[in-house]
């Protein structure tokens, strides 16, 4: 196959997508698969390619959905612009946190995760001045843009949608080029053991908060993505534990270190999540518990791993 | 100027001195042997001079420059290179993965540094074994795995840490061909091994640690039959 | 003085609840090198053990500690036995992710059987502080705190005074030698597995009639073990004891003096200053 076939027919499928049906709640679930992948990607850069276990991952999404909303709502910036700078704060806040933490050996970055999620969660919350506290952001108005000259307003899902497809290809190429590169090969071997990176001549600190930093900005813009998809933020809405777990389970489920794995597990954690929600609340976590304790113990690499694995068999044979 | 100078090198863990008072130098070309009885220091001297861990006193000078304290990667850097007494490939990586790694240091390319790795798995007789898994070589191919790593960073100094510990004795009598072509390459070498044999063969000078104290230091016949070295050895026998 | 000298005696008593969670997260961290994210999970079973046998069959919380302490220990080992087993060769990446995914499963099961309510044990004898010295304890509290010490020194007893208890610490130092010396390490993971989650169960059931009881209080549970195993250094049973003395010291402390909302952010900077100037914990013992 030709090096651009599968991307190329990848971005054919995301643009007809929407297009086979007009329904809005199809184009909603359509939009989450796209907005999980985006996360599951964020999270697999950084706990799947380097093994460095983020359980607070929400923490830089709300960074990122609070800074887009409060720079349009408090100073009238674009939320386009927003958005990059929710990026942009998301990174900046991750860096010195990966510098405390990875100058350790040892599981302190997972254990400090949750603190500092807890911290950022408890700060948005009690900072009534700037973020409202518990009562939350709201947007009543999004301004028309003009995009190739055509006018967009946001009262439907379809400009979501695009925007969430193009941010979700991003995370992709990313990924691929990460992967493929010299600092794809590092993070697996940070992964894989810190003292024979280092033997190698490998700048593990570095290594590993340059994977935290591009994680925290996929994970940022998607966090800006939220707040103007939805229209309303709340500190125990972007900051919440479920948020950070999902991240965990669509890269593990999909498949730790692979690049196209996070958009199966997204279209499982979206499947898992609409067939439960509505039977039971909350119900659906069972499944998540349940799903990534089996796939752990009988597909390590993931679903998507495990296809690629038989993929490349049927092709030696 | 020696290549590697080591000054009153000293590390205490606790109240326990591992290593003290440690001096010596190596030449560009020369095989340093360092032997000791178990628990003498020398794996903890390999950790010093390779920024593996803090030392407590001393210095070490690599071609005059200071690299006390430097972080290992950075040592790397400037051109010496350690083996693992209990080996740590990269276990789930493929063994062309592993050594294809340590190349990037050089090669910025996937491609160049693909070709200098499988150049040195070709010297290392692992070609046939270039995409499998790490994790499933044996011991010795294991061991000879991290000396691939080690060369593909292009190394000026080699610390191998007992390379020959597990091996029978064809594969130690190759380890030793292969010590002895890697300083014709122009690599120093010191070599911690309990194979007196094949330290009596292929050492230039043999360092002798006793509970972390440097007790002979000379040409290796001249060192096997000092007192002192024979009553460490000996002493170790009757606890 | 006297406000100071009440948070001082409350942060001690939780403190020492906290500490007992601790440790048991950090033998078994000590033992087999896996952070247990569901350790939290097993607090909330013992809390839910205590509330329905209290319920239920009316039995007084501090006495279902003789049935829900041997019962987590049993539950404890087979969780070891018939999950955990074949995850932890697979490294220390999937025992955490795994351990996540177990938690996620106890917590919501236990949201889909008993309601996300809020509930709480009302014990007759804790209606009214006693007030000795004028500062008033919870009667609760205090009795759950003599047993948190009884059954954190009877550990400390059995680790240094029993084959078992030996062989468990000379496998936290040394997995390798210990099996060379002729130690089941399996065997020792199994029972290691057990106590910490015994110990989980009964900090519990010692906290039923004191905190309010849901199905997730196990998140935040684990977060402040979290902290206290940093405060005190990872894998050290005294580090632990003495990091949750001090996480509850500091908490309520903090509640008074400065904020009741940043109440729980107090621990949590604490711990971030902790990892960036004594990693190795508070008092230096701890293992990386
Ligand atoms: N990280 C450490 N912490 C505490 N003691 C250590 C550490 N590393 C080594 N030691 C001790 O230092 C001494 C020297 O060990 P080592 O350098 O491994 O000896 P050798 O390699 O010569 O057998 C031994 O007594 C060992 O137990
Ligand atoms: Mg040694």
């Amino acid at each position: 196959m030709p090096r651009f076939t599968l991307p190329a027919l990848l971005a054919a499928a995301l643009i007809a997508a929407p297009l086979l049906s007009t329904h809005s709640f199809v184009h909603h679930l359509l939009i989450m698969v796209l907005f999980s992948t985006l996360l599951g990607l964020s999270w697999n850069l950084l706990g799947g390619f380097a093994g460095q276990v983020s359980f607070g991952h929400s923490a830089f999404l709300g960074l990122g959905a609070y800074s887009t909303l409060l720079l349009y709502l408090k100073l009238g910036l674009s939320p386009w612009f927003g958005l990059l700078a929710g990026g942009a704060v998301a990174m900046a806040v991750a860096v010195p946190i990966g510098l405390i933490c990875f100058r350790l050996r040892g599981p302190y970055f997972s254990l400090a995760t949750l603190a500092v999620a807890e911290i950022i969660r408890l700060v948005a919350l009690n900072w009534d001045d700037l973020t409202a506290g518990p009562q939350g952001l709201i947007i009543t108005h999004l301004p028309a843009t003009s995009i190739l000259g055509q006018t967009v307003n946001w009262e439907s899902k379809l400009p979501f949608y695009y925007l969430i497809a193009v941010l979700a290809l991003l995370g992709m190429g990313l990924t691929h080029l990460v992967a493929r590169s010299r600092l794809g090969a590092y993070l697996l071997a940070v992964r894989e053991d810190l003292e024979s990176a280092e033997a190698v001549g490998i700048d593990t600190v570095r290594t590993r908060v340059l994977a935290l930093a591009l994680s925290a900005l996929l994970v940022g813009l998607a966090g800006g993505f939220y707040g103007l998809y939805f229209r309303y933020i709340d500190p125990d809405a972007v900051f919440s534990v479920a948020l950070s777990v999902e991240m965990v389970f669509i890269a593990v489920v999909g498949g730790i270190a692979t690049t196209a794995g996070p958009i199966v597990g997204a279209i499982v954690l979206v499947g898992i999540s609409e067939t439960f929600r509505t039977q039971f609340q909350s119900g659906h976590l069972i499944f998540y518990g349940l799903f990534m304790m089996l796939v752990i113990r009988y597909l390590p690499d993931g679903i998507w791993g495990r296809v690629r694995l038989a993929l490349k068999q049927a092709r030696e044979r | 100027m020696a290549l590697l100078e080591v000054t009153d090198l000293g590390k205490n863990f606790g109240g326990l001195r591992a290593v003290s008072g440690l001096s010596f130098s190596l030449e560009a070309d020369e095989i340093l042997g360092l032997i000791g009885p178990n628990g003498a220091g020398k794996t903890t001297a390999f950790n010093l001079m390779a920024g593996f861990i803090p030392p407590s006193s001393g210095e070490v000078r690599l071609a005059g420059r200071n690299i006390t304290g430097l972080k290992p990667h950075a040592i790397v850097k400037l051109g010496v290179a350690r083996t693992f007494q209990v080996v740590k490939p990269f276990r789930k990586l493929s063994v062309l993965e592993n050594v294809t790694l340590a190349a990037f240091l050089h090669c910025r390319r996937r491609d160049e540094a693909m070709a200098e790795a499988r150049r040195i798995l070709a010297l290392l007789d692992l070609t046939d074994k270039a995409e499998g898994a790490a994790s499933d070589l044996t011991l010795a191919q294991q061991k000879r795995l991290e000396i691939a790593r080690c060369l593909a960073t292009r190394p000026k100094i080699l610390f191998l840490d007992e390379p020959m510990g597990g091996l029978n004795a064809t594969e130690v009598e190759a380890a030793c061909d292969l010590v002895l072509r890697l300083r014709r390459d122009g690599i120093a070498v010191i070599l911690v091994e309990h194979h007196m044999q094949a330290i009596m063969r292929i050492s230039d000078r043999v360092l002798v640690l006793h509970h972390g104290v440097p007790i002979a230091d000379g040409r290796p016949e001249a060192v096997v039959r000092n007192p002192e070295v024979i009553r460490a050895y000996l002493g170790e026998g009757k606890t | 003085m006297q406000m100071f000298l009440q948070s001082l005696v409350s942060g001690v008593l939780t403190g020492t609840l906290y500490a007992m969670i601790a440790v048991g997260l950090t033998i078994v961290f000590g033992v087999m090198r896996i952070i247990n994210m569901a350790h939290g999970e097993m607090v909330m079973l013992g809390m839910f053990g205590a509330y329905w046998s209290y319920s239920l069959l009316h039995l007084d919380p501090f006495l279902s500690l003789l049935l829900w302490m041997p019962a987590m220990f049993l539950f404890g080992m087979v969780v070891y036995r018939f999950l955990l087993r074949k995850i932890i060769p697979g490294g220390e990446l999937n025992s955490l992710l795994y351990t996540a995914g177990l938690s996620l499963l106890i917590a919501n099961l236990a949201l889909f059987l008993w309601t996300g309510d809020y509930r709480n044990i009302n014990l007759p004898y804790g209606m009214l502080p006693a007030r000795p010295f004028g500062i008033s304890v919870s009667i609760p509290l205090a009795i759950a705190f003599g047993l948190a010490l009884a059954i954190t020194s009877l550990l400390s007893l059995f680790l240094s005074r029993t084959d078992t208890g030996r062989a468990i610490r000379a496998t936290a130092q040394n997995p390798e030698a210990a099996a060379l010396m002729g130690i089941e390490v399996g065997r020792i993971d199994m029972i290691t597995f057990g106590l910490g989650t015994a110990l989980a169960g009964a900090s519990g059931v010692l906290l039923a009639p004191s905190l309010y009881l849901y199905p997730t209080v196990g998140e935040i549970l684990i977060v402040k073990c979290f902290v206290i195993v940093v405060l005190g250094g990872l894998g050290s049973i005294p580090g632990a004891i003495a990091g949750g003395v001090l996480l509850g010291i500091v908490e309520s402390l903090g509640s008074v003096y400065v904020s009741v909302a940043y109440k729980d952010g107090i621990g949590f900077v604490l711990f971030l200053l902790v990892l960036l100037f004594r990693p190795k914990g508070l008092f230096g013992v701890g293992r990386a």
